[in-house]
């Protein structure tokens, strides 16, 4: 009897473990296709240029931490990393506060020109004219005298946040309104409702908008290349280290270009490594909720 | 009483008041980044702007549009688009599902896997767009060196040469997406209800069986919404192709978000063309209208397919 069962059960448990063998092959070279050109980036930045135009082995012979010397001090890096770290850092802090100021007035008050506003928003989420609308807004900013300095591509790239306000005010939403309601009954004004009440609740979502905003900002690559036109000392690193490619003797600096591009992932790995699951859950709040 | 509606309005302006406070940080970025490019854009299709030996802003009427419909390079560079965009979403979109499948289950291992497939997400794709550029080089890049070394090849590919560079830009957008989707599936699959799959195990059906006729049809809504976005995506994408291969060569990669881009700024430093904001403001008018017109249809056809099934 026993036998019996075990002879009937053996071959489907071999499919099993094919398809379970098959599943563990296609998710490993998903991960390996995937965190190659990152290791890459960050092995290749110690090779020197020799080893890594002509040598084809994945470690280098000896750490070359010079490139990152000759990249901050040499390329200027040191300079184009502040200037990154200056815009991230202001376009995030900008994107909170204005979308969570609108996110929650959208949620909470009614007014005049409201559903016009809605669906202002909501149309300019949908009509993209892509990197050239940044033509505009340089003219624009160039008329304000905004753009020898950070603040034309910070405003650039913190922008009209139309996807953020609507996650603030759908997340506002869930908030009830009984608490704000018992607090304009204890005397409290809208924006103290607002500052006291609201905001320390609203930490989870504003916290999936900083990391969004950080993310963009920092990886931006169009807007702080088109805002620093005329003043080049104001590049985003992003800018810089793409623009080794059309250096002269860009085929001899690939160690530099390397090391370059890792100062540039390397920060946000760091935030990625402390945050992915927020990044992971923020996506989907964001796009299939939003 | 008359008394009383004044009060009232006054109260009414009030609140109007503080709900605009509110509301000004934020508009006036939304004014003058998001609004004021799109009507900037629509006043210059009209005008002569830019351009050779054209100082002055003169209005044209029609003549811009009537040129974006003669210009060739720039439906070839739809075209491109559609390749681009097609190529990327077919072989992304299944790719992701079947990982999203796989790594459905919350245990540590899955989470690390999904994490590092996510990872392409967070990085600069104009960096990693040079990184690219050097992994794909002809001669030096790792790649080649990787697959002469293994014996798969024996002459080196030119991974950026005019019959390979759409092929390579695809494949490095599907490294950059893929977490992406990935993502949205896993969060769609999760709203499934396990009772669904579990009765259909019961009943017999295998796993293919149980993708096939419960999984996918009950992800139908989130499918349309994950369809949409990699299609309209698509149209977006710009700096990874900038720095890849800068459109090149010889146009084979020049996607219309790049070639409108090339009307208002030179693509790279080495190249110098007369910008004509006029004509691009009209092209990149009509590149909306084309995105926007392939989600109306997309919308329409997947409505379609509903009442079938």
């Amino acid at each position: 009897m026993k036998d019996k069962k075990k002879k009937k059960s053996s071959p489907f448990k071999w499919k099993v473990m094919v398809v379970q063998i098959l599943k563990t092959i296609f998710v490993t070279v998903a991960v390996i296709f995937t965190i190659y050109p990152v290791i890459y980036t960050i092995v290749g930045s110690f090779k020197t240029n020799a080893e890594l135009t002509l040598g084809a082995d994945f470690w280098p012979s000896s750490w070359q931490v010079e490139n990152y010397y000759r990249a901050f001090v040499e390329a200027d890096f040191l300079r184009y990393s502040l200037n990154s770290l200056i815009v991230a850092a202001s376009v995030t802090t900008l994107a909170m506060m204005t979308s969570s100021l609108s996110g929650f007035i959208l949620a909470r008050r009614n007014f005049w020109g409201k559903k016009l506003l809605i669906s202002l928003y909501l149309s300019m989420m949908f009509v993209s004219l892509g990197a050239i609308k940044l033509y505009p807004i340089y003219q624009m900013m160039r008329s304000l005298n905004l753009h020898k300095s950070l603040i034309a591509l910070i405003l650039t790239l913190t922008g009209g946040q139309a996807a953020n306000v609507f996650l603030v005010m759908g997340f506002t939403r869930s908030i009830p309104t009984q608490l704000d309601e018992a607090a304009i009954i204890d005397g409290c004004s809208i924006f103290q409702v607002y500052y006291r009440i609201i905001l320390p609740l609203s930490k989870p979502i504003l916290g999936v908008v900083a990391l969004f905003a950080f993310r963009n900002a920092w990886n931006d690559y169009i807007a702080g290349l088109i805002m620093t036109i005329g003043a080049p000392q104001l590049k985003p690193l992003t800018v810089a280290v793409v623009q080794l490619k059309y250096s002269v003797n860009a085929a001899a600096e690939w160690h530099i270009m390397l090391a370059g591009a890792a100062i540039a992932i390397i920060p946000i790995l760091l935030v990625y490594s402390f945050a992915s699951r927020h990044f992971i859950s923020g996506l989907t709040a964001g796009a299939l909720k939003g | 009483m008359k008394f009383y509606a004044n009060r009232l309005k006054k109260k009414e302006i009030k609140k109007n008041f503080e709900a605009y406070i509110f509301l000004i940080p934020n508009l006036i970025l939304f004014m003058s980044c998001s609004l004021y490019p799109v009507l900037w854009a629509l006043k210059y299709v009209f005008y002569q702007y830019g351009g050779y030996g054209a100082a002055e802003i003169r209005f044209v009427g029609l003549e811009n549009l009537a040129r974006v419909f003669r210009d060739k390079v720039y439906w070839q560079s739809i075209m491109r688009t559609f390749t681009y965009g097609f190529g990327k979403v077919l072989i992304i979109i299944p790719l992701a599902f079947l990982l999203a499948y796989i790594l459905k289950e919350r245990k540590k291992i899955n989470t690390l896997a999904q994490s590092t497939i996510f990872l392409p997400t967070i990085m600069s794709s104009a960096v990693m767009g040079l990184v690219f550029y050097l992994l794909f080089n002809a001669y030096n890049g790792e790649i080649n060196k990787i697959l002469m070394n293994s014996g798969l090849i024996h002459q080196p590919i030119n991974w950026l040469g005019k019959n390979h560079a759409m092929k390579t830009l695809i494949m490095t957008a599907v490294w950059g997406g893929l977490g992406n989707y990935m993502v949205y599936f896993i969060a769609g699959i999760q709203q499934v209800s396990t009772e669904a799959i579990d009765s259909a195990r019961i009943d017999g059906a295998n796993e293919t069986k149980t993708i096939w006729y419960i999984i996918l049809p009950m992800l139908g809504p989130i499918l349309k919404i994950i369809l949409m976005l990699a299609i309209t995506s698509a149209f977006n994408d710009i700096s990874n192709v900038m720095v890849l291969t800068e459109g090149g060569p010889n146009n084979a990669t020049m996607v219309a978000s790049l070639y409108n881009y090339r009307y208002f700024f030179p693509v790279s430093t080495t190249e110098s063309t007369v910008p004509q904001y006029g004509y691009g403001a009209a092209l990149s008018v009509v590149t909306a209208c084309v995105a926007g017109l392939v989600t109306v249809l997309y919308l329409k056809v997947s409505r379609k397919l509903d009442d079938i099934y």
